[in-house]
C-alpha cells in the first residue's frame, strides 16, 4: 500500500515523499515581491474591466466560474514564473561514514522464511559475493561493520557471524557502536536484526541520545512478523523460595500460532522426573493456567515447565523454560497468641504437628494473668507472656491472634504489631472468636489498619449479656471464591473440579463475628452463607507494607476434622492450615537476604548480587561489614565483597563473573561492629540461555519505533533496496546543498490541463463558446 | 433440695447392694448354664444384663445438620435448669459426659450416670471460676452414637467397670479418638473393673496399651502443678474418714492411651473417684484435700485437651 502510495506521489511530484520530508521548499524568483504584485494588478485591472464590460449570454454566475479558472491558471503559472524548487542536503560520495549492525543473535537461525535463516540475507547482502545494496552503499558511504547481540563488537569479515548470541540488547548495541563512530562523520546506523530485543531494558535513553547526536537510525527488519505454528512457553511465575513440601501452584503461559483449539500436555520435572502434569486447551493466543506440584526435595531445584514439540512448529526450543527455586529446609517460627482455652488451638497444633518446616510457638491465656506456652525453644521465650519489645517481637516470621481483646495489649503492642506487618514485613492471621476482631474492640486501633476487614466498634453490652454468651452468631457454608478457586491456599487436588468437589462436601463452621465489609484492595478467598447472614468474608488478605495481613474469621474450623461427615482418613483440615501457615511465612524479609539480579546467567555475564540488612527492629543497616561466600558448581569458594549503593538504605551489590556452568551457592554474613546481624543463602545459575527463541517473531514496532525516533526509516527485505539513496538525504555527515526544480513536476501540468480543459467544458456546457 | 438430688444420686451402698444382687444373678445364671449343653454358653462370660437401650435401633438424638447444633441433647432439654444460659448460643466448652451402655442399672439409673449432674455442675462452677475459659454452665450428657459427638472435643465417663458398649457405641467412640476427640475416664476401682475396662478398650482401640502416666508428663502442669497423684475416696469414706479404696484398688494411678504419634487420647483415673470430689466439693465435711486435689486434676485435663 505504502510503495504504491509511493510510486504515485513520485509520478506526480517528479521526487519521493521522502525528500520532501528531507529537502526545503523555496522559490527562485530573483525579482522584487513588490515589483511583482505591482504588474500582476496592473494585468489584471484591464482585464477585469474588459470582463465587465461583456455582457452577451452570460450571467454573473457565469463570469465569476470563469473569471475564477482563468484567474487560478494564470497563478499556476505565475508559481512556475517562480521557481520553486527543493533544496536537500546530499551526502558527500565516499566522505561519509555508515555504521551497519548485524545482529548475531541465536534468532538469526530461524528458518521462517521460504526455509532459509534470518541470518542468510546477511551473508547473502554482505558476503563475498556482495551484492547490489552493499555496492550501492559502499558507493556512496565507507562502511564500518559490527556485529551485535549482548553489545556490539567491531567486525572486518561477515563470514565470521556464528549467530551464536545469547542475548540481544538492542539499546546498548546501539550506544556501543555509536560511540565508537563518534569521531568520524556519520550520515547514520542501519540496523539489520529481527527486532527480538530480549534485554528487558528501556530504549528512550539511547534513542534520545541519538536523535540528540543527529545519528539517525535505518532498521531492516527480517523474519516474519507472526510465525505460522509455534508452541511457546513463555511465561512461568513461580517463587524464587519455598519452603520444603510446599504446594505451589504456579502460572504457566503458553503462547500459540496455528494451534487453536488443539489440546496439549504441559509437564513439570524435578531433575527429569515428572512431578505434575496437565492437559491445555490452547483456547487463545496466549493461555494461563496453573499448574500445581509438591516441592519435595530440599536444595536449589531447577523445575522445567515443557509442552511437548507439535508437528510443523517453527522453533522447537521454546516449548520449555526452566526456572530454579531455592527449595527451603527450614522453620520459621510462629507465635500462636490465644487468649482462652480454646479447641482451635488444638486442632491447629495437631494440623501442623508433622510439618517439619513450621514451629508454631502458641502462647495461651488460660486464665486471668495465667499463661501456657508450647512449643518454645527455651525457658526464656515468652516467659513474661506476649512480647513487650519489637526485638522480641519481630523474631518470628509469622503472628496469629486468636480470641483475644485489644484492651489485653497497651497501645504500643498494638503499634508493634501492626509494625510487625508493615514494617518487619512479617505475616499477621487474625482468627475469629468471641474476643476477635470488632467483638474484640479492635476498631480505631492500630491493628484495625492493618487487617483487611473494615471494623465496627464494639457494641455495649451488660454483663448479664456477657454472661449469657456472645452477641453474634452464625453458622456458615462455606465456599471459595471465583480468586479463591485458584489460590494455592484454597485450592484442594490437583484441578479446580477435584477442589470445588471438596469444598462441596465440607461441613459447615461457626462464626462469632459480624463482618460487614472488606478493605478496597483486600482479596477475599473464601466466603460463607448461613441463616444470620447472606454472605460474609471468611478469608481475606490484603498486602500491608512489607507484609500481609490474613483473617480467617470463623471460630471452628476444627469441625472440617472432627465431624461426623468427615471421613478419618480425609487431610482437608490438615493441608488447610499447612497451606494457609506455610502461605503465612512465605516472602517474609528476614534480617538479612542476598539474591541474584537474575535466576539465570549466560558464561561468562557478570552476575550481579544484591543483599539487604536491617538490625533486629528490622530498620535498615547502612554500615554492616558483609562478604560473600561464592561456592562454584565444582565447589571452589570465593569471597566477594559487598559494598552499600548509597542510593537506598540497607542495600549492598557485589559482582562476580562465573567460570564455569552450573549451580552457584551464595551464602552471606553481615557484622556491625562485630555482632552478627545474621546469614541468609541464596542461588543462581550460569548456563547457555535460550531467551533467544523466546517471542522471536520480527518485531516490527520495535525497529519503527527506532527508526522514527531518530529520523531514520524502517524497511524490509522487499523495501531495503531505497536505503542506499534514502541515506544519502539524511542530513548527517559530509553534506552538500543541492537544489531540484519543481515547475516541471507533472502535477502542475496536469493542473493546467485540467483547468483550461474545465474553463473550454465550461463554456461548452453554457453555450458561451 | 435440688429436684436431681432425690432422683439420681447414687451412693455406695446402693451400688455395693447391686453389685451383690449381680454377683448372685452370676452364680444362679452359671448354674443354670452348667445344666444347658455348652454350645449354647453365652460367648461373654461377663455379659451379665441386656443392654439398657440396644443402641442399633434408638434413633440418634439429632440428625446432624447445622441447625442441630444448637440443639441439646435430650436428657439436657429434660433436665435443664432454667437458670442456664440460653442454649441456642453455642459455648465455647462442653462438659460432655458419655452416656454409654452398661451393666449396671437400677430402675432408670445407670452407670453412666454416676455423680451425674451434680457433680458436672459443680465442676463447671470451679472451672469457670478458675479459669477464662467460655464453658457452657451446665452438664452436656451425650450419647456415643449421637452424630453430634464429634461438636464436644472432651468427654467424661464413670463407672467403666460396667461398661458394656454396643457395636455402634464402638465405632462411635473410636472415630471419636481417633479424630482427635479427648476422653477421661473416672471412677473404676480394683482388678475386676479394670479388666472389664481393658476388655472393652480393646474393642474400641485394639492393640493401643495403656500406660502410666509419669508426674513429668505435661498433663500434670499444664495448669496446676500436681506434684502426686492421691486416692479420691467415694463421699462416705472420705467423710467418715474411712479407708480410701475399694474393692481391691489399694493405689491410685493415672494412666493413658497414646495413638500411634504419641498424643494422649485417653486419661485414665484408677482406683479413685474424682467425681465424687467435685459433687461433694461444698460439703465442710468433704475434706478440702481431695476436692483441691479433683479440680486440680480436672482442669488439668481440660486445659490439655484443649493445647494438645
Amino acid at each position: 500500500m505504502a510503495s504504491w502510495f509511493e510510486n504515485v506521489f513520485e509520478f506526480l511530484f517528479k521526487y519521493r515523499p521522502l525528500l520532501f520530508e528531507r529537502g526545503e521548499l523555496s522559490l527562485g524568483v530573483s525579482w522584487p515581491i513588490i515589483l511583482v504584485g505591482v504588474a500582476a494588478v496592473v494585468l489584471a485591472v484591464p482585464t477585469v474591466l474588459r470582463y465587465r464590460d461583456v455582457r452577451g449570454k452570460s450571467s454573473a454566475r457565469d463570469r465569476l466560474v470563469l473569471t475564477g479558472l482563468r484567474t487560478a491558471a494564470l497563478l499556476l503559472l505565475l508559481f512556475c514564473l517562480f521557481r520553486p524548487s527543493l533544496v536537500l542536503s546530499t551526502v558527500v560520495p565516499q566522505r561519509s561514514f555508515v555504521g551497519i549492525l548485524l545482529d548475531d543473535s541465536r534468532s538469526m537461525q530461524i528458518a521462517d522464511v521460504e526455509g532459509a535463516p534470518r541470518g542468510s540475507f546477511i551473508q547473502e547482502t554482505f558476503g563475498p559475493e556482495g551484492s547490489a545494496l552493499a555496492k550501492a552503499l559502499s558507493d556512496k558511504f565507507m562502511l564500518r561493520f559490527f556485529r551485535f547481540s549482548e553489545t556490539a563488537h567491531r567486525l572486518n569479515d561477515t563470514s565470521s557471524l556464528g549467530f551464536a548470541g545469547a542475548r540481544t540488547h538492542l539499546g546498548r548495541s546501539l550506544t556501543r557502536s555509536a560511540e565508537e563512530l563518534s569521531n568520524v562523520p556519520l550520515a547514520g546506523l542501519v540496523v539489520i536484526s529481527d527486532g527480538a530485543d530480549n534485554s528487558n531494558a528501556a530504549l528512550s535513553d539511547t534513542l534520545l541520545e541519538l536523535q540528540a547526536q543527529k545519528v539517525p537510525v535505518y532498521t531492516v527488519g527480517l523474519g516474519r512478523e507472526r510465525f505460522t505454528r509455534d508452541i511457546e512457553v513463555s511465561r512461568v511465575e513461580a517463587p524464587r523460595t519455598v519452603l520444603e513440601g510446599s504446594s505451589l501452584i504456579v502460572d504457566v503461559t503458553i503462547s500459540q500460532r496455528g494451534f487453536d483449539g488443539e489440546t496439549v500436555r504441559l509437564d513439570v520435572e524435578d531433575d527429569g522426573r515428572i512431578v505434575s502434569s496437565r492437559e491445555v486447551e490452547l483456547a487463545a493466543e496466549a493461555t494461563t493456567v496453573r499448574i500445581h506440584f509438591t516441592a519435595a526435595d530440599p536444595g536449589a531445584r531447577i523445575f522445567r515447565f515443557r509442552v511437548a514439540t507439535e508437528e510443523g512448529e517453527m522453533v522447537s526450543q521454546n516449548n520449555q523454560r526452566d526456572q530454579l527455586i531455592y527449595v527451603e529446609d527450614e522453620r520459621p517460627k510462629i507465635l500462636y497468641f490465644e487468649g482462652e482455652p480454646r479447641f482451635e488451638l488444638k486442632f491447629v497444633r495437631r494440623a501442623v504437628a508433622d510439618d517439619e518446616n513450621l514451629q508454631v510457638v502458641c502462647l495461651q491465656r488460660t486464665a486471668e494473668s495465667k499463661f501456657l506456652r508450647l512449643d518454645i525453644d527455651d525457658s526464656e521465650e515468652l516467659a513474661s507472656g506476649f512480647p513487650k519489645t519489637r526485638e522480641e517481637l519481630f523474631k518470628y516470621r509469622g503472628l496469629i491472634l486468636g480470641s483475644i481483646e485489644a484492651s489485653y495489649f497497651t497501645h504500643d503492642q498494638l503499634r508493634m504489631i501492626a509494625d510487625f506487618v508493615s514494617q518487619r514485613g512479617g505475616g499477621l492471621l487474625v482468627l475469629g472468636g468471641r474476643l476477635a476482631l470488632s467483638e474484640g474492640g479492635y476498631a480505631g486501633t492500630p491493628v484495625a489498619d492493618v487487617l483487611p476487614l473494615v471494623l465496627s466498634p464494639a457494641k455495649e453490652r451488660s454483663e448479664a449479656e456477657e454472661l449469657a454468651g456472645p452477641a453474634f452468631f452464625s453458622t456458615l457454608t462455606v465456599k471459595p471464591t471465583p480468586f479463591g478457586t485458584t489460590h494455592p491456599v484454597t485450592q484442594f487436588g490437583p484441578d479446580l473440579d477435584a477442589s470445588a468437589e471438596r469444598w462441596a462436601t465440607l461441613p459447615p463452621l461457626s462464626t462469632l463475628n459480624d463482618l460487614s465489609s472488606v478493605k478496597p484492595g483486600a482479596t477475599t478467598l473464601l466466603s460463607g452463607t448461613g441463616p444470620e447472614v447472606d454472605e460474609q468474608p471468611v478469608l481475606v488478605f490484603q498486602r500491608y507494607g512489607r507484609g500481609k495481613s490474613i483473617a480467617f474469621a470463623v471460630n471452628d474450623s476444627w469441625q472440617w476434622q472432627m465431624h461426623h461427615d468427615m471421613p478419618l482418613e480425609d487431610m482437608t483440615h490438615e493441608l488447610f492450615w499447612r497451606k494457609l501457615l506455610r502461605w503465612l511465612v512465605s516472602y517474609v524479609p528476614q534480617q538479612v537476604a542476598v539474591s541474584a539480579e537474575k535466576h539465570r546467567y549466560a558464561p561468562g555475564e557478570s552476575v550481579s548480587l544484591l543483599a539487604e540488612a536491617d538490625d533486629d527492629r528490622f530498620l535498615k543497616v547502612n554500615n554492616a561489614q558483609i562478604t560473600a561466600t561464592v561456592r562454584t558448581p565444582s565447589g571452589e569458594r570465593f569471597d566477594v565483597p559487598m559494598e552499600w549503593t548509597v542510593d537506598k538504605d540497607g542495600e549492598y551489590r557485589g559482582n562476580f563473573l562465573p567460570r564455569e556452568k552450573g549451580i552457584y551457592e551464595i551464602e552471606v554474613s553481615a557484622m556491625r561492629d562485630g555482632v552478627e546481624l545474621g546469614t541468609a543463602r541464596g542461588f543462581t545459575e550460569s548456563q547457555d540461555l535460550d531467551d533467544e527463541y523466546f517471542q522471536a517473531e520480527m518485531r516490527t514496532p520495535l525497529l519503527e519505533r527506532v527508526a522514527n525516533e531518530t529520523g531514520g526509516r524502517f524497511y524490509t527485505r522487499e523495501t531495503v533496496a531505497r536505503l542506499p539513496e534514502d541515506m544519502s538525504y539524511s542530513g548527517g555527515g559530509i553534506t552538500v546543498r543541492e537544489r531540484r526544480d519543481l515547475f516541471d513536476m507533472p502535477v502542475i501540468f496536469l493542473m493546467l490541463v485540467g483547468i483550461v480543459g474545465s474553463e473550454w467544458g465550461y463554456r461548452k456546457l453554457r453555450g458561451l463558446a | 433440695m435440688p429436684p436431681y438430688e432425690g432422683e439420681y444420686v447414687a451412693t455406695r451402698w446402693r451400688r455395693r447392694r447391686a453389685l451383690a444382687l449381680s454377683a448372685v444373678s452370676i452364680i444362679v445364671t452359671a448354674l443354670f448354664a452348667c445344666l444347658r449343653p455348652p454350645e449354647d454358653l453365652p460367648s461373654s462370660s461377663v455379659m451379665l444384663q441386656e443392654p439398657a437401650t440396644p443402641a442399633k435401633h434408638e434413633a440418634p438424638q439429632t440428625s446432624g445438620s447445622p441447625q442441630d447444633l444448637l440443639t441439646l441433647p435430650q436428657a439436657l432439654q429434660q433436665h435443664r435448669n432454667p437458670e442456664i444460659s440460653n442454649p441456642g448460643i453455642p459455648r465455647e466448652f462442653y462438659f460432655s459426659r458419655a452416656a454409654y451402655t452398661g451393666y449396671y442399672r437400677f430402675r432408670d439409673y445407670r452407670s453412666w450416670q454416676v455423680d451425674f449432674p451434680k457433680a458436672d455442675r459443680q465442676f463447671l462452677i470451679g472451672l469457670r471460676r478458675l479459669t477464662n475459659l467460655d464453658a457452657f454452665e451446665a452438664e452436656n450428657p451425650v450419647r456415643l452414637t449421637d452424630p453430634n459427638l464429634g461438636r464436644f472435643p472432651f468427654l467424661y465417663t464413670v463407672e467403666v467397670g460396667y461398661m458394656a458398649l454396643t457395636e455402634l457405641e464402638v465405632e462411635g467412640l473410636r472415630r471419636y479418638l481417633h479424630a482427635g476427640g479427648f476422653l477421661v475416664v473416672d471412677d473404676f476401682w480394683g482388678t475386676y473393673e479394670f479388666e472389664n475396662f481393658q476388655s472393652q478398650f480393646q474393642r474400641i482401640l485394639p492393640g493401643y496399651p495403656i500406660v502410666d502416666l509419669e508426674l513429668d508428663h505435661p498433663i500434670f502442669s499444664c495448669f496446676y502443678d500436681v506434684e502426686e497423684i492421691i486416692q479420691v475416696p467415694n463421699v462416705g469414706q472420705g467423710m467418715q474418714g474411712g479407708p480410701t479404696w475399694e474393692s481391691d484398688g489399694y493405689y491410685p494411678a493415672v494412666k493413658g492411651i497414646f495413638d500411634e504419634r504419641g498424643r494422649l487420647m485417653v486419661v485414665i483415673n484408677w482406683n479413685t473417684d474424682l467425681g465424687d470430689a467435685w459433687e461433694w466439693a461444698e460439703n465442710p465435711y468433704y475434706p478440702l484435700k481431695f476436692s483441691t486435689y479433683a479440680y486440680q486434676m480436672g482442669v488439668n485435663f481440660i486445659i490439655y485437651a484443649m493445647s494438645h
